[in-house]
């Protein structure tokens, strides 16, 4: 081996295990100068390419402030968060707004999709805030409903959906931009058993079959049991941090 | 797909939309009516001066607005008559007059009358005065008999056939006085023209005034109201050399201007509280609209929506429900105003008598113009427009983790 492919290899090994996040020292302190509320305490973490994570934790233990912060909606009181090399913290929000579009795919509890729209559009909808070819758009919105299982529901709204399914949506509008990741906050919190495991699998089939990284905030044991990584959160702090 | 989000959000609460866009509806056609109603009523003001009092332009002496006396009369024969059609080929009539008041007198009342002497066939080009007749016929020009106002021929006690004795005083202080049969009684509206006057035929008032030859004044009606300046403007440059001065109307009657305008001020002020009114309608809707959605603006702010993208959605929410209303106003205004135009109120009773007092119609015409749509149309719409600034607002400053865990 050249000396040449010896650094060719280091860098590819570094750039393989180098966190797409990281956060240090991440802390945020709600009402610091009435009853300060300590949502985040010196929070260090790195998240890789690939990974299926699950943040545990009892309420107001700091999950879903810690997913607030990677995905930019929330800033840190000290601290920083980094994006593929790129500090997010201190953005200014219209390219904040535009890092998150391109890079951050984001699931809520409540599914949050536009109700005048259908499955369909709903998916196209943040392509078209990217400014994608209307062809592209097309074809994309419908494969990934194909893929979440909804191939015969396009032209269904949200009120015609069922939980599950519009959690489904809501995924494959995640995808749609092409993020980095998937921020999922408690997105099994409001389904059935079986709408949860359905989304459960379909999610575990993406992140194995296509690479898409997803983390999660939850306290729901079924979406922990399927997690390859599991970071266990108290009072805003890491208490562990578990890879299976 | 921004419009086509746009269209469904406001079809997302029918009964609001619905009820939003009726309030609207309703501004509009109040505020169409209020103003079709005051223009109307201020036309007909105007046109009951002009075409039986001054007419639009007039030609008189240049003594004649200081001193209107007959001893400040002009020199008139048909011929004049042809050169002023000549001078503007926009003037449509041109009406000959002698004007001037007189002691009245039957068999047993006498009042004083304004007594005119006029060209019956341009006189009724002007007001149509031959339709206005109500018992007998009119005269015919230098037949000796006269047309009289019928509240006149009630108050002397005369009627149709009488005898009318007029005494005055004539051009250069002569005695004016003659004898003549009531060949017809006419009614107007108003009650100030129908308690006074006495028409006759120019060379009967020559005669009776000792001015043969002579007129007062020359009424001057435009094709078109627009016209009127520009032609009175023509008569100055064509008569300059004569002696003569040319009145628009509103030089001649200041004091209806000022009313007019005390009346549109009264209504502006009442129409700035319906706007009022109006607005926080419209603002309640659009509050309740904002607050409903913030967590939804939340969402596509986080999703990655610009701001400004989701204020222009907004915004266009807004101007799809003005638009409708305005719309849907214009639509139930015009049928409205169209009703109310060949219909107009009659007023009865007390309100009769108080307007009959006052010297008005006791009738509320309503006038159609298309600036009174575009006018009142574009002051709701700028109204609805400024209400939109509060979720422009409000998406600008929201906070975007707090309107989404709204």
């Amino acid at each position: 081996m050249s000396e040449s492919d010896v650094i060719d290899y280091e860098i590819e090994n570094n750039e393989a295990k180098m966190g797409i996040i990281s956060t240090k020292n991440l802390s945020k302190i709600y009402n610091p100068d009435t009853i300060p509320v300590h949502a985040l305490r010196n929070v260090n973490l790195d998240f890789e390419v690939g990974e299926f994570t699950t943040v545990k934790g009892p309420s107001g233990s700091g999950k879903t402030t810690l997913l607030n912060m990677i995905g930019g909606l929330d800033k840190p009181t000290e601290g920083s968060v980094e994006i593929d090399g790129i500090q997010i913290t201190g953005m200014k929000e219209s390219k904040l707004i535009d890092f998150r579009l391109q890079n951050i795919g984001f699931v809520f509890q409540s599914y949050n999709l536009i109700p005048v729209f259908t499955a369909y559009e709903n998916v196209s909808f943040i392509m078209l805030l990217q400014k994608r070819p209307k062809k592209e758009m097309e074809m994309r919105a419908k494969e990934l409903l194909e893929a979440v299982g909804l191939k015969d529901k396009y032209h269904s709204r949200p009120k015609e959906l069922s939980g599950g399914e519009q959690q489904r949506v809501a995924v494959a509008r995640a995808l749609a931009s092409q993020p980095k990741f998937i921020l999922a906050d408690e997105p099994t919190a409001n389904l059935d058993t079986k709408s949860a495991m359905n989304l459960l699998d379909m999610m575990e089939k993406m992140n194995r079959e296509e690479n898409v990284t997803f983390i999660f905030s939850s306290h729901d044991q079924r979406v922990i049991d399927r997690a390859k990584r599991v970071i266990t959160m108290v009072d805003g702090a890491i208490e562990s941090d578990e890879t299976r | 797909m921004y419009l086509k989000l746009a269209w469904r959000n406001i079809w997302r609460n029918k009964r609001r939309t619905l009820i939003t866009v009726s309030s609207i509806m309703f501004a509009v056609v109040c505020a169409l009516f209020i103003e079709s109603l005051e223009r109307g009523g201020h036309n007909q003001m105007i046109n009951n001066m002009t075409n039986f009092h001054t007419g639009h332009i007039q030609i008189q002496d240049e003594r004649y607005e200081e001193e209107p006396s007959l001893d400040n009369s002009i020199e008139y024969d048909s011929s004049f008559s042809e050169r002023i059609l000549e001078i503007d080929d926009r003037i449509y009539n041109v009406v000959p007059r002698i004007e001037s008041f007189m002691l009245a007198a039957g068999e047993e009342q006498s009042r004083p009358a304004m007594v005119l002497g006029i060209d019956p066939e341009a006189e009724n080009r002007l007001n149509e005065l031959k339709n206005r007749i109500v018992a007998g016929r009119f005269f015919e020009p230098g037949d000796g008999s006269v047309v009289m106002g019928e509240g006149l021929a009630s108050r002397l006690n005369v009627a149709v056939g009488d005898s009318l004795v007029l005494l005055g005083q004539g051009r250069f202080g002569m005695t004016a006085s003659g004898i003549y049969e009531i060949s017809g009684l006419f009614r107007h509206p108003l009650r100030e023209f129908n308690n006074q006057i006495v028409y006759l035929s120019i060379p009967d008032a020559q005669w009776l005034f000792s001015m043969e030859g002579m007129i007062t004044n020359i009424l001057i009606t435009p094709d078109q109201l627009k016209y009127n300046d520009p032609i009175a403007e023509n008569l100055e440059r064509a008569l300059s050399d004569e002696n003569l001065n040319i009145l628009t109307w509103n030089e001649m009657i200041p004091e209806l201007i000022d009313a007019i305008e005390f009346d549109r001020m009264s209504t502006r002020v009442f129409m700035g509280i319906l706007y009022v009114v109006i607005g926080f309608g419209i603002f309640g809707t659009i509050l309740m609209m904002t607050l409903e959605r913030l967590r939804e603006f939340g969402i596509l702010l986080s999703v990655g929506m610009y701001r400004w993208k989701l204020a222009v959605i907004v915004f266009i929410e807004t101007f799809f429900i003005s638009i409708l209303g305005i719309i849907s106003g214009f639509a139930l205004g015009l049928v409205v105003l169209s009703y109310f135009y060949f219909n107009p109120i009659q007023l009865t009773g007390d309100m009769l008598e108080m307007l009959e007092e006052m010297g008005f119609e006791p009738t509320l015409p309503m006038a159609i113009a298309p600036d009174i749509f575009m006018w009142q149309g574009s002051v709701i719409f700028v109204m609805s427009i400024i209400i939109c600034l509060y979720p422009t607002v409000k998406i600008a400053t929201m906070d975007i983790l707090e309107a989404s865990r709204s």
